[in-house]
């Protein structure tokens, strides 16, 4: 224990490591708090939804209520769906910046609103965000390399190695403690805000027991580079110069080329294709017999075929039966885009088994749920809930019910369960 | 002269021997070059489907069978933003954006179908393009290679014997220098002729190309000098590598992160719910075209009455329906643009934000120099989408013209069992409308657009230089 703190001593006396631990320390807590910023203010936009939707609301209510017509109801009325942060969010903000996390939709065709985006800078979200991910990420590495590069060489240079080697307690010995000493100290400036952030947020103790692990594991990732570099008996530069010129393939250049491999490998087209497709077949419905349209309805949805017949004029429940035709045509493109986006994302995420760096952002946002995978599930969501809402209003149109005012509070909520 | 030449070369030689610091550059110039052609591959062919697409989206269009005019606005269009040539080299925030937007009455929609989703968690790593590999790894190269130029002469003792040898400090680090700009030149051609060859279809573009490999050169020489700057301040070159690197982290790889985040909190952007929900409020204090007793709606019903001198709609020589489709969208139209113009302005405040943190990063000023000149910066989407809205409401308007002007009033508002048939009109109309065209900026808007970025990074340069001429004239004074 003495021969350690003694170690520690020797350590903090060197102004690069003391320099080096302050900065990855101020970088740490600056990112937490810049994510946590982040996601407070998504928290806040999304507490900010009632309020602003029961007065729009209102005044659909005090449209509608005049001739109590459900179809005017279900095409004015747009239901607000939100995708709640995860309480580890502000460690990994993934794809939360670029993604919308509050979503409104009607009871008309999903696959033309489910697309939407919101607003966001894109000349913001092109250098990426500094969260806590990409201090770990990125730039911890390099503090590793600045810590480790001489850890053998430096003495060697120095000509102390031979010395240190022949002390009681000395080498291997020597040299484990004091890779323990540095990869403890690095491993604590990361973790122990990350700890405190994490309490605060409410993140489970288990999930921060595992992202805890997953620094560790990172870090010995690169303490190991470093070491078996070191065994090379380079000098400290070309020690130095190699690991960075690592660090800058496996972090920087290796992703980048693989993410051009994978997007040519699976393309993903279909998205355009199913906005035309989808609007073609809606728009279709104008000029092709109503009755057509009510029949393939019907086909696929009995419970609502016996509805009376249509009359010569309008009726909103031709209006919505076509809607949910153009949303069944289109199915097939749809499944296939999501299919080809999950399958980008797990080629991705393969690379990550080889590829520490890309393992990590991985997993950090896989546990913070800002990932793909979250994105569609919170899809997933807006389909069920969607789902709701269209039977919602067709009891009314099916069965000619009139929509008052009190029928607008009998209308779904979104919920943050998977059925929306 | 023959002395700067000799220091040069013999640097050079230096680094050739260097077996590692050959392979990178080796490397280097290999990741440029499949930089260049798979931005370019991947330009064309997005370039190619998006042109396929609103190709296939104009033809359908056209072929639309008749229908009431209003039909045809919610019918609407799609619209595909075209790519830029220069996109190949830089193509900035392309796929963060949405590249495809659905146009029609009364709404507008946004940009969707950007890659950053459709693409796995890598695209946040950045994006492999000639741009990415000058601006963040030639850099790292060129100091790799240059860290210890001057340490190592000062840290072994052997500037002494160079000066015994008659070369003046100016001259050692002049040929040094020389050396160091010769590698970066030979770093930066490759993408500059992949550049030329991407481009080199469109001569009017020539200004915008000028801009972008001044913007790389000043960057790279920047790079150079400050290389031998930090070389020469420190005595061992151990510590010039860790200085280099970490000046290069902070600047290239942190700062354009912090900038953006510090940016998004200072000011923050109205979501899309909230500006929609402000939108309704803003239009229900101005009229509702659905209510009877309306104010707005009946004094507009006044003046049209007035203007054509009868009593009642039934009596108007247009219909009425399509008068108050005009009317509705002009009004909606204005608070959208309104809205948009704040949510534009709110964006640009942030990119000024993001641009004040140049004066910290050449690397931020050269992205934005870079952009600009390529027309893919926040600026060029912001054309696009300024255009694709002054586009539907043209088109908006004209078919709503249409029904005051080709459907009566009477067919319109009849629901009898051939009133359906009566409101169309013919499918001749949808062909005459026009198609939409991504005006694109002139070189000489590219390149204005490019100048701040430009001048920020040579006034880097020449401070870097200043700087480097101060630390010449004490080289090796301490010992």
């Amino acid at each position: 224990m003495s021969l350690l703190r003694h170690e520690l001593r020797l350590l903090l006396r060197q102004r690069l490591t003391v320099i080096a631990l302050a900065l990855l320390a101020l970088l740490t807590v600056g990112a937490l708090a810049v994510g946590m910023a982040e996601i407070g203010r998504q928290r806040a936009a999304i507490a900010a939804i009632p309020a602003a939707q029961s007065e729009d609301i209102g005044a659909v209510a005090d449209y509608v209520d005049r001739t109590k017509d459900a179809g005017s109801a279900a095409y004015y009325s747009f239901h607000p769906t939100w995708d709640a942060p995860a309480p580890l969010a502000f460690a990994a903000l993934g794809m939360r910046d670029v993604s919308p996390f509050i979503l409104r939709v009607r009871a008309l065709g999903l696959e033309a609103q489910i697309y939407d985006g919101d607003t966001f800078n894109p000349e913001l979200a092109l250098p990426g965000r500094f969260d806590f991910a990409f201090v770990l990420v990125f730039l911890a590495p390099l503090f590793v390399i600045a810590l480790f590069h001489d850890l053998v060489s430096g003495e060697r240079e120095a000509g102390r190695q031979r010395t240190l080697d022949a002390l009681p307690n000395g080498g291997r010995a020597l040299w484990r403690r004091r890779t323990a000493l540095r990869l403890m100290l690095l491993w604590a400036v990361l973790g122990v805000p990350f700890i405190v952030a994490s309490a605060i947020a409410g993140v489970a103790a288990a999930t921060i027991v595992i992202v805890l692990a997953l620094i560790l594991a990172y870090l010995l990732f690169w303490v190991g580079l470093a070491a078996l570099v070191g065994r090379l008996r380079w000098s400290s530069v070309t020690n130095a110069a190699t690991l960075a010129a690592a660090w800058l393939v496996l972090v920087l250049i290796v992703p980048t080329l693989a993410n051009v491999a994978i997007n040519a490998a699976i393309p993903v087209n279909q998205g355009a294709e199913i906005a035309l497709a989808q609007r073609e077949a809606v728009n279709g419905a104008w000029d092709i017999p109503r009755e057509d349209t009510m029949q393939r309805f019907y086909a696929r949805h009995p419970q609502w075929a016996d509805s009376p017949p249509l009359g010569p004029e309008f009726h909103y429940k031709w209006y919505l039966a076509f809607h949910q035709n153009g949303d069944e045509s289109v199915a097939e493109s749809a499944r296939a885009y999501r299919a080809g986006l999950e399958a980008r994302d797990a080629a991705g995420r393969a690379l990550g088994w080889v590829l520490p760096s890309v393992g990590v952002q991985a997993l950090l946002t896989r546990l913070a749920q800002t990932d793909l995978t979250a994105q569609l599930a919170y899809q997933d969501r807006v389909r069920a809930f969607h789902q709701r809402l269209r039977n919602f209003y067709y009891g009314y149109l099916f069965r000619d019910q009139p929509f008052a005012r009190a029928d607008f509070d009998r209308a779904p909520r979104f919920e943050e369960t998977p059925d929306g | 002269m023959s002395i700067l030449r000799l220091i040069a070369r013999d640097e050079l030689r230096l680094m050739a021997r260097n077996r590692v610091a050959m392979i990178a550059l080796v490397l280097l110039v290999l990741l440029t070059l499949v930089a260049v052609a798979s931005s370019w591959a991947h330009q064309r062919s997005i370039a190619e489907l998006r042109d396929r697409h609103a190709h296939a989206a104009e033809t359908a269009f056209d072929a639309q069978p008749d229908r009431h005019p209003h039909r045809m606005v919610h019918y609407g269009t799609f619209i595909f933003r075209p790519l830029g040539p220069l996109a190949a080299f830089d193509p900035g925030v392309d796929a963060f954006t949405g590249n495809s937007m659905f146009l029609e009455g009364h709404r507008q929609n946004t940009a969707n179908f950007g890659d950053v989703r459709q693409s796995s968690l890598l695209v946040r790593f950045g994006q492999l393009t000639p741009a990415f590999v000058l601006q963040v790894v030639t850099p790292l190269l060129l100091i790799f290679l240059g860290y210890g130029a001057l340490a190592r002469e000062t840290e072994h003792g052997t500037l002494r014997l160079l000066m015994l040898q008659g070369a003046s400090r100016g001259q050692v680090v002049l040929g040094k220098l020389l050396a160091l700009g010769a590698v970066a030149l030979l770093a930066g051609v490759p993408a500059m002729i992949g550049l030329i060859f991407i481009s080199g279809q469109s001569g009017a573009l020539a200004l915008p190309m000028l801009m972008i490999a001044l913007g790389y050169a000043a960057y790279l020489a920047f790079w150079a000098v400050l290389i031998l700057l930090v070389s020469a301040a420190v005595r061992r070159s151990r510590d010039a590598l860790l200085a280099l690197v970490a000046l290069w982290a902070v600047t290239v790889v942190l700062l354009p992160r912090v900038a953006s985040d510090v940016a998004s909190a200072a000011v923050p952007l109205t979501n899309r719910f909230q500006t929609d929900v402000a939108i309704a409020r803003d239009l229900r204090t101005i009229g509702d075209s659905h209510n009877p007793d309306d104010p707005h709606f009946a004094a507009f019903k006044q003046s049209v009455l007035d203007r054509y001198g009868v009593s009642s709609v039934e009596d108007l020589p247009v219909n009425y329906q399509g008068v108050v489709a005009v009317e509705g969208e002009r009004l909606t139209s204005s608070l959208f643009n309104r809205y948009a113009a704040n949510s534009f302005a709110a964006q640009a405040r942030q990119n000024g934000l993001v641009e004040a943190a140049a004066l910290l990063s050449p690397a931020i000023a050269l992205r934005s120099l870079s952009m600009a000149a390529a027309g893919t910066d926040f600026a060029g989407h912001r054309r696009f989408l300024e255009q694709a809205e002054a586009y539907r409401y043209v088109l908006v308007q004209r078919l709503n013209q249409l029904q005051a002007d080709a459907v009566t009033y009477a067919d319109d508002t009849a629901s009898d069992a051939g009133a359906d048939r009566r409101k169309r009109i013919a499918a001749g109309n949808w062909q005459a409308m026009p198609d939409f065209h991504f005006v694109a900026p002139d070189s000489t808007v590219l390149a204005a657009g490019a100048l701040p970025g430009l001048a920020v990074v040579l006034g880097w340069l020449a401070a870097a230089a200043l700087l480097l001429v101060l630390a010449a004239r004490r080289l090796g004074a301490r010992r």
